[in-house]
């Protein structure tokens, strides 16, 4: 056990005080658009704060130490990938700007505007299937994470990743996106606290040039040079610029706190400055990942040396405090995933299959118990379910399933005024396609990665071009907050 | 490979300052946002709501 009860109090302080806070957003639910995108009224900094924390979770550090590692510096590239094309879309505007025009609750919701309705739920099943593989093996990761920083033994595993999920469910779904604010806050500030404690604990302790020696000893080059190391090289470079630009637009989570801003030019705003928080993101738990294979010198489990190392190198009281910040990540994370995901199932799947709208306090009610059995699935997905190679490509693969064909519709929805509904389900479906390859038929990340955004791009093009006839629903975007809101609030 | 040391040397510096610069900033005036939420959210409240 490595924890005393100085760091037990300082977790249990931190829990309490989220508990608190998360169910205090209930009070504040009056109608569907306070659930899903808390009435609209996020500023600059709350939204970087609620952005920041959604994809800053314990799985992120996890993903991202098992990276450094790995594959030494080289990993920095995916980091400087993410946060300058979040730095990009806030600087330009790219996409964001006209998301946030539109008034939508959910990424599945804009192809019903632009498309058709049928359109909008078969990405609703795609963009719900990817999004819960991916949030699948999270509790699996964290658990692994926070038991083994506790010094618990692995056989507590289990009763770790249900209490975990209970917690971030009881105030999610009382309290909707409005809890899921208040609480990525607090959690902002705990996880931020963590991430720059490991980072200079980890420095001061193993040493810069050390690390610089472990990497360069058991990789040479190729763990310096992205473009020399085998896992990277420039077709992956491709691909993660095209997924980043499409996770910061398609990705449920993420667009959620698109939608959430009081206006497109907060959204702007929101993105600049996150992208410069998602470059240390990314950098500083591969730099963890660094540490710990110097100070191992090699030869643990990719996966569980960063925490490892932690839990050895922190102090008494210190490491209640990273713990709470990690907790506090993953929390976060897991709370607007929940909450992501199940309102996909519940907005763009089961309720434009109903003939007869839902009133708006019957919605609520849906999106409550899609975010229960969304929790149920993620807990038996994580105890069950075997990872096939590094948590990043799965994560990677499983998001691409909807993110080619979501981000080419997107684009050719706002900027070519020939797109087309056709054009829409072949990119939908032939956007799938990499992800299928990489699961059955084991092909690298770097080619069904990229060959998934080029699939789902030329899917696009062709079925537009060649079917111009079916072109009922291809009319420019409809703006303005009108239709979806008028449905959805009483 | 001493490019790529130095270029991702400057790149960690850069990130872990701004990372810390931009919490402490968020940290400090999110709260005012954070109010400025509930009383837009509260019923009666004048603020337009989506």
């Amino acid at each position: 056990m490595n924890f005393t009860l100085i760091d037990w109090a300082i977790v249990i302080a931190y829990l309490a005080v989220t508990m608190a806070a998360g169910l205090k957003g209930r009070k504040y639910v009056l109608g569907l658009s306070d659930f899903l995108v808390a009435g609209r009224q996020l500023r600059p900094h709350l939204g970087i704060a609620t952005l920041a924390a959604t994809e800053i979770g314990t799985i992120t550090f996890m993903y991202y130490a098992e990276l450094g590692y790995k594959t030494g510096f080289a990993s920095f590239v995916n980091g400087l990938i993410a946060g300058g094309v979040m730095i990009f879309l806030g600087c330009t505007g790219f996409m964001i700007h006209k998301l946030r025009e539109t008034g939508i609750m959910t990424v599945p919701e804009y192809f019903e505007r632009r498309y058709s309705r049928r359109l909008r739920v078969l990405t609703g099943v795609l963009v719900a299937t990817g999004g819960i593989l991916n949030m699948g093996v999270f509790l699996r990761v964290e658990g692994t994470f926070l038991t083994i920083i506790a010094g618990l033994p692995l056989d507590y595993l289990k009763i770790t990743m249900t209490v975990i999920l209970l917690l971030e469910l009881i105030y999610t779904v009382l309290g909707g996106m409005v809890s899921v604010v208040i609480t990525d806050f607090i959690q902002f500030v705990m996880l931020s606290i963590g991430t720059i404690l490991i980072t200079i604990y980890a420095v001061y302790t193993v040493g810069w040039t050390p690390m610089h020696d472990a990497v360069a000893r058991t990789m040479g080059a190729a763990g310096f040079d992205p473009f020399l190391n085998p896992e990277y090289g420039a077709g992956y470079i491709l691909f993660q610029i095209l997924l980043w630009l499409s996770v910061d637009t398609c990705w449920q989570t993420t667009a959620m706190r698109t939608f959430s801003t009081k206006d497109p030019e907060t959204s702007k705003k929101v993105f600049f400055w996150t992208g410069f928080i998602f470059l240390g993101r990314g950098m500083m738990p591969m730099l963890w990942g660094i540490a710990a294979l110097a100070y191992f010198g090699g030869g643990q489990n990719s996966l569980e040396a960063m925490p490892q190392m932690i839990a050895r190198i922190l102090p008494s009281g210190v490491l209640g405090l990273v713990v709470a910040g990690m907790l506090a990540a993953t929390m976060s994370v897991n709370s607007s995933y929940l909450l992501g995901w199940s309102s996909v199932i519940a907005q763009d799947i089961i309720a434009p299959a109903r003939r007869k709208p839902l009133s708006p306090r019957a919605q609520v009610v849906v999106n409550r118990l899609t975010n229960l059995f969304v929790s149920l699935f993620v807990l038996f997905w994580g105890v069950w379910y075997t990872l096939p190679g590094p948590v990043w490509f799965y994560l990677n693969m499983t998001g691409t399933i909807f993110l080619a064909g979501a981000f080419a519709a997107f684009v050719a929805g706002f900027f070519w005024k020939r797109a087309n509904t056709t054009g829409g389900y072949c990119a939908m479906i032939f956007g799938a396609l990499g992800s299928v390859a990489f699961f059955f038929f084991n092909v690298p990340t770097s080619y069904a990665g990229l060959g998934s955004f080029i699939l789902a791009g030329a899917g696009m093009v062709i079925g537009s071009l060649l079917f111009r006839k079916n072109d009922h629903a291809s009319a420019p975007a409809r703006q303005g907050p009108h239709g979806t809101q008028r449905q959805l609030r009483a | 490979m001493g490019f790529w040391y130095y270029f991702w040397t400057a790149n960690i510096l850069v990130a872990g300052t701004a990372f810390a610069l931009i919490a402490l900033v968020v940290a400090i005036r999110g709260v005012d946002d954070l109010r400025h939420m509930f009383d837009a959210l509260r019923p009666g409240s004048k603020e337009p709501r989506a």
